[in-house]
């Protein structure tokens, strides 16, 4: 908002604080869950497609179901409700960790050519990040999924263009101000290329800002990916996404809820371990960001 | 002042102009709707009769010409499912949403700005704590999944609550919590760092030094510029009255404009997708208009700045 008026007063020296148990709690989910995704293929119980006609829509353990090969139950098809978790974890991981990667290396790269170039670049950057902010992603997103129609990597493509102006205004803010220190102008002086300065001292010296940044958008990709296959517009089937099971397991929800609990419970506990993650790391690494 | 607004009033057209832009490279680029609508292997006549008819045979830059005046004339096209203008059928599907996110926005701004209050003003109590995880919870639980599970409760097991579908006020309930909390959470959240934000500011100190009660120090200058970020935020879910209900509105099968959005996008009905487009980003784009020039009234300071800082350009 305005700037400081009084300086803050220097922070005692304090010790390295303990992580506090929400926090250590989150990492161990997200630890888990990053686990199940890299293993999929070694942990998951049945093929995803494969059909158990004489099981269907049995329950999971403890809540009347008896077979341990069946541990979260089976759905219509008598497909296995837990490897079909397996395998959507990895999915929605994937999808949500592209995504986020190309937003923060578009958004870092346009805000660094709006800083470098300045005039009409600048404002052009700056339109569009004003039209991407002004904008509701998932409106923008469905028009652009019925039209191009849908492929697993075009669809991390456009989840990829979910927040990169919150990485494009933050990295152009921070390199103009890097730009007026000492370092950038030394290295410049020296000959260095803009190449150089910009990805070999002025990304170092801000990338803190930017890792905080895409945690905090990290669970939104997470939320927009699953309602869009949950409308049957993303993931397509046979794959599969938590989203995507959430949406079929409603045809289901009184005959058998679990299909569909299961996915939101994965869901929840995940946005919510990064969120808890994310503002810790904001706290403690750049307590101005928003 | 009224520089100020004419600026802005610039840039709410020039959003619009990209909008309509976008949809017209998105939507017409993408590929051939003649293929889509008549499938494959109708006959070649028949399809080149559909180009001619749907100004499809043009070159683009003359289509996005006509497509550019026509939006100017108010004129956006017709289903191409049943011929109908798409403007009818999203105006008549405007009612049916409204009447979900207007009492779910009633609903955010009642429960998530005095909750963001409280627990700035009572920091670190237990009340300020239990606020906070309702709204962390508020923002990580997507709406349809919040959605699902009321279903499950009030629907399924209690049997208190229509599942779905209009059945008078007794259907609203469901849908409007779903949406209602997520949003309260988050300006819970908001309103509690505007506040704090606010509360730790110098000319606070100065009006509790001077005597100044303390209900009248938050009624007169806590208050009113904690107002001012917070403005955005409810500028932004006024916005989305109309987009918001989207995912909503398809699992309570309400016939609103996020569930014909839906339907459309999944028949690649190209006029209407834009209408709903175009329609979104009208609200969104004004919303945020008011906004910019409600920062005026609410905030002195902007009123100078802002020919100054317009006038770099």
């Amino acid at each position: 908002m305005s700037d400081e008026t009084l300086p803050r007063a220097a922070a005692p020296p304090r010790r390295r604080a303990a992580v506090p148990v929400g926090v250590m709690m989150a990492m161990a989910w997200l630890a888990l869950i990053l686990a199940v995704a890299l293993l999929a293929d070694a942990i998951r119980p049945f093929g995803i497609t494969a059909m158990d006609l004489r099981a269907r829509l049995q329950p999971p353990i403890g809540f009347g179901g008896t077979s341990w090969a069946h541990a979260l139950g089976t759905d219509e098809l008598g497909r296995d409700v837990l490897s079909r978790l397996i395998e959507s974890i990895r999915i929605s991981l994937l999808i949500a960790f592209g995504a986020t990667i190309i937003a923060a290396v578009f958004g870092t790269t346009m805000g660094f050519l709006a800083a470098h170039f300045r005039g009409w670049v600048e404002q052009v950057v700056l339109m569009l990040i004003d039209f991407q902010a002004s904008m509701p992603f998932l409106i923008l997103a469905l028009s652009v999924l019925a039209f191009l129609g849908n492929s697993l990597p075009l669809f991390v493509c456009l989840m990829g263009l979910y927040g990169w102006e919150r990485h494009a205004r933050i990295a152009r803010g921070l390199a103009i101000a890097a730009n007026a220190q000492g370092y950038a102008a030394a290295v410049r002086h020296l000959g260095a290329g803009p190449l150089r300065i910009y990805l070999g001292h002025v990304l170092p010296n801000i990338a803190s800002t930017l890792i905080v940044a895409a945690t905090l958008s990290f669970p939104e990709v997470v939320l927009l990916e699953s309602g869009l296959s949950f409308l049957g517009l993303g993931v397509q089937p046979p794959m599969t996404s938590l989203g995507n099971m959430v949406g079929y397991g409603r045809e289901y929800i009184t005959r058998a809820p679990w299909i569909m609990l299961c996915p939101s419970a994965v869901i929840v506990l995940t946005t919510l371990s990064v969120s808890i993650l994310g503002d810790w790391l904001r706290d403690r690494l750049d307590p101005t960001l928003t | 002042m009224l520089r100020f607004a004419a600026l802005r009033l610039g840039r709410a057209l020039l959003t619009i102009a990209l909008v309509v832009t976008f949809a017209f490279i998105v939507l017409r680029l993408s590929g051939d709707p003649a293929m889509m609508i008549m499938s494959p292997d109708a006959p070649p006549e028949a399809l080149k009769a559909f180009r001619e008819a749907w100004g499809l045979d043009e070159p683009l830059w003359l289509q996005y010409l006509k497509y550019f005046t026509a939006i100017l004339q108010g004129e956006l096209g017709q289903s191409m499912r049943d011929g109908r203008p798409a403007i009818e059928l999203v105006a008549e599907r405007i009612p049916a949403t409204l009447l979900l996110t207007l009492p779910a926005l009633a609903l955010k701004i009642g429960l998530g700005i005095p909750a963001g209050i409280y627990a700035a003003l009572h920091r670190n109590s237990m009340t300020d704590r239990v606020v906070m995880t309702f709204a962390v919870a508020g923002f990580t639980v997507p709406s349809f999944v919040l959605g699902l599970i009321l279903v499950l409760i009030f629907a399924v097991q209690l049997g208190w609550l229509p599942s779905g579908g209009q059945e008078g006020w007794r259907s609203v309930i469901l849908p409007v919590i779903s949406m209602g909390l997520g949003g309260a959470g988050v300006l819970a959240r908001f309103t509690r760092s505007a506040m704090l934000e606010v509360l730790g500011q110098p000319y606070i100190r100065t009006a509790s030094a001077k005597g100044v009660p303390w209900g009248a120090v938050v009624r007169g200058h806590a208050l009113p510029n904690a107002a001012i970020p917070t403005v955005t935020v409810v500028g932004f879910m006024v916005g989305s009255l109309m987009a918001g209900a989207v995912v909503v509105e398809s699992v309570f099968s309400w016939p609103g404009v996020g569930r014909l959005m839906v339907v459309a996008v999944a028949n690649r009905d190209l006029a209407v997708v834009q209408c709903v487009l175009l329609l979104v980003s009208a609200t969104m784009v004004t919303s945020n208009l008011i906004v910019d020039l409600l920062y005026g009234v609410l905030d002195p300071r902007l009123r100078g700045q802002a020919p100054a800082a317009g006038g770099g350009h």
